[in-house]
């Protein structure tokens, strides 16, 4: 097997890679943020007393987690046409990517809030807190602390997930790689080169982790 | 009103007629899971006994192996086992390429549980054992493994779960799986919500029961 | 039995163990005492290979200890029993105390038993076979613990601070299986503070300091008349209490 790569055919097509890449973590970050939306709001249904508003989320969350993303993302790229809803490809693809997240940060938001301490909070309304107040003053400020973590590792998981917009037709990383395999029939120079982008947006996240590992205990030995 | 009902009534009629394919793609996926979470569950577990041992460069080497493949997306993986292993002069049909990958990435992310659950046995245990003369397979099987599998367990349900959601991935190189399924009768029945629902209830029947056994397994501890 | 000659241990710049003599004759019970961090459980944690050391030489029961060593042979000799007591969670008391016999010996299951329950006895846990270790208190866990070492057969135990994590009124019932064990000629290096211990059954006493050790005398001499001014300012410290 010939294991050398064509470097210079990498070097050819780098425009294309990084456009994709760039296209990559364009979607990413839009998702991301569309993610924390969804799983706020999700979230903060699940929490409530009332079933009208904790069903809906609780059955979303559900199906998201049941069922794969790629049937999800089919879901909405052929079925939002039959509502007479014509968008892009990398909108349907960014919609698809924030819903699925979203449940996942749904659960991490919730898990965040329901581990800081019961005793805390009845401090708060003892002292004569509102609801909101309790949440922005006791248990938000604790909470983000513990969801930063998982959070990023929800953000490795959405660019990851990212790749299978290319199979929607978006000009995406996982694309930029593909065209370099079938149109140049250079499959290994083609994967290599996109496996090696996405570990270093992966490496990229696991330093921040890193990092917000090491600064949150600091905090703490204050 | 009364016309979409009705066209609605006659496309689902339709798609009731492609149930075999739809089955098909159900086997398929169940098939592909299971082969994946065994070899896959077989594997991680002696790559996840390596990287918790003692010896440090196997340790590393287990460890950059597992999170090349924890750190680059599953279809990725697919397209380098089904077009770079032909260079290598191994031929795999989509069937063979969909069961290595995914058996492939269970065993990097089963990996990383079992090395968790055994790191998790507290020192003094194994020193106990240690001073007592077990030797190291001893320590191993007889102290460490026992109690790491209290935590592995719950791990490895929810791992199934997420190889049956990444199964939908073979449907891109032409495995006729549930996703591919629907791909194909969506050609036929325009209505991507219809059809796509009914893909989305086989998931929903496979994964969501073992999901709730997950919690369960989970909630015990 | 046991030769410390000149030992010498560093934790990377850290010199915690300073050229390090001490002889422990078969049947000896030396008790070793001295502040936190002076290196008296890194020295006992040398006898059986559970720490290396870098310089001099550590022989134990004509054996050499050191790295290139066959330790396991020389483990199944040596008890050692932890603060932590470290029993096996997922094991009842008899198991924890058959498994070593049973795995390392190749003792057959019923003798194993048999010796097992008799030493379970011996440390007045008659009624605990089938318990396993969250039902017991700290106390009884200990006990097991002893009994688990024992169990091998050892020529030597060591025991490092085997009371120092008990709520105080299960300490005297370890200290009486030690002492029972001492009486019977057990050689015995004992890591503790319980000076009361040291008294009744200690042949000699080792007061460590910085990683040196700085006096040795038998129990009389080392309580009434410590020879170094260290040794005293530690004594007034804690037998206050």
């Amino acid at each position: 097997m010939n294991l050398s790569l064509n470097f210079r055919v990498i070097g050819e097509t780098l425009p294309d890679f990084l456009t994709g890449l760039t296209a990559t973590v364009t979607i990413s970050l839009a998702a991301f943020v569309g993610a924390l939306i969804v799983g706020v709001i999700a979230c903060a249904m699940s929490l409530q007393t009332s079933r009208y508003l904790r069903a809906p989320a609780v059955a979303y969350i559900d199906v998201i987690r049941a069922t794969p993303l790629l049937a999800q993302l089919y879901f909405l790229y052929f079925g939002l046409p039959s509502f007479g809803l014509m968008m892009p490809e990398i909108m349907v693809g960014v919609i698809a990517l924030s819903l699925n997240s979203g449940a996942y940060v749904s659960e991490i938001v919730r898990s965040g809030i329901l581990a800081i301490p019961r005793g805390q909070v009845e401090a708060g309304a003892a002292s004569g807190m509102s609801y909101l107040q309790q949440m922005r003053l006791i248990i938000l400020p604790q909470a983000l602390r513990t969801m930063v973590s998982p959070l990023i590792g929800q953000a490795i998981v959405l660019v990851k997930d990212s790749s299978l917009l290319s199979l929607i037709s978006v000009l995406e990383l996982t694309r930029a790689g593909q065209t370099l395999a079938i149109n140049r029939f250079m499959p290994v120079e083609g994967l290599v080169t996109t496996a090696v982008c996405y570990l270093i947006i992966y490496y990229g996240l696991k330093l921040m982790a890193h990092a917000w590992g090491r600064f949150d205990q600091v905090g703490a030995k204050r | 009103m009364n016309e979409t009902l009705a066209f609605l009534l006659e496309q689902i009629k339709s798609v009731i007629e492609f149930h075999p394919v739809i089955l098909k793609g159900l086997g398929m996926t169940i098939l592909v899971s299971l082969i994946g979470i065994v070899a896959g569950g077989l594997a991680g577990f002696a790559l996840g006994i390596g990287r918790a041992s003692s010896y440090k460069t196997l340790s590393f080497l287990i460890g950059a192996y597992t999170d090349i493949f924890r750190g680059t997306p599953v279809l990725v993986q697919l397209f380098v086992v089904f077009f770079i292993l032909p260079q290598a002069g191994i031929e795999l049909d989509s069937f063979s390429a969909g069961a290595i990958a995914l058996s492939n990435i269970t065993a990097c992310f089963v990996s990383e549980i079992v090395a968790s659950g055994l790191k998790a046995v507290p020192v003094g245990q194994l020193e106990a054992a240690l001073s007592s003369g077990l030797t190291r397979l001893q320590r191993l099987r007889l102290i460490a493994l026992p109690q790491a599998t209290r935590l592995i367990v719950p791990s490895l349900a929810g791992q199934f779960v997420l190889l049956v959601k990444d199964s939908s991935v073979v449907s891109a190189i032409g495995l006729l799986d549930l996703t591919r399924s629907g791909w194909i009768v969506v050609q036929s029945i325009p209505n991507g919500l219809l059809v796509f629902s009914v893909v989305g209830l086989g998931y929903f029947l496979v994964c969501y029961p073992i999901l709730n056994w997950s919690r369960a397994l989970e909630k015990k501890h | 039995m046991i030769k410390f000659s000149g030992l010498d241990k560093w934790y990377g710049d850290h010199h915690v163990l300073r050229n390090i003599d001490l002889n422990v004759a078969k049947g000896e019970v030396v008790v070793v005492c001295g502040p936190s961090g002076s290196g008296k459980s890194t020295l006992i944690r040398c006898v059986n290979g559970l720490e290396q050391y870098q310089g001099g030489s550590l022989v134990v029961d004509g054996m050499p200890v050191d790295s290139g060593s066959p330790l396991r042979q020389l483990r199944m000799e040596l008890g050692f029993v932890f603060q932590q007591f470290n029993l096996y969670p997922h094991k009842t008391a008899l198991e924890n105390v058959t498994l070593a016999p049973i795995h390392v010996r190749k003792l057959p299951r019923h003798e194993a038993i048999e010796r097992g329950e008799a030493l379970l006895r011996k440390v007045g846990l008659v009624d605990k076979f089938n318990a396993y270790p969250a039902q017991l208190s700290g106390g009884q866990q200990q006990r097991v613990a002893i009994a688990r070492s024992l169990c091998m057969q050892p020529k030597i135990m060591l025991f490092d601070e085997p009371t120092s994590a008990l709520d105080p009124e299960m300490i005297n019932e370890v200290l009486d299986v030690m002492v029972a064990l001492a009486k019977d000629g057990m050689t015995m290096i004992v890591v503790t503070h319980e000076m009361g211990f040291a008294r009744k059954v200690a042949d000699r006493v080792v007061f460590m300091d910085k990683g040196s050790i700085v006096e040795v005398s038998e129990p009389e001499t080392f309580f009434n008349a410590p020879k170094n001014e260290r040794t005293r300012e530690f004594l007034s410290k804690i037998l206050r209490h």
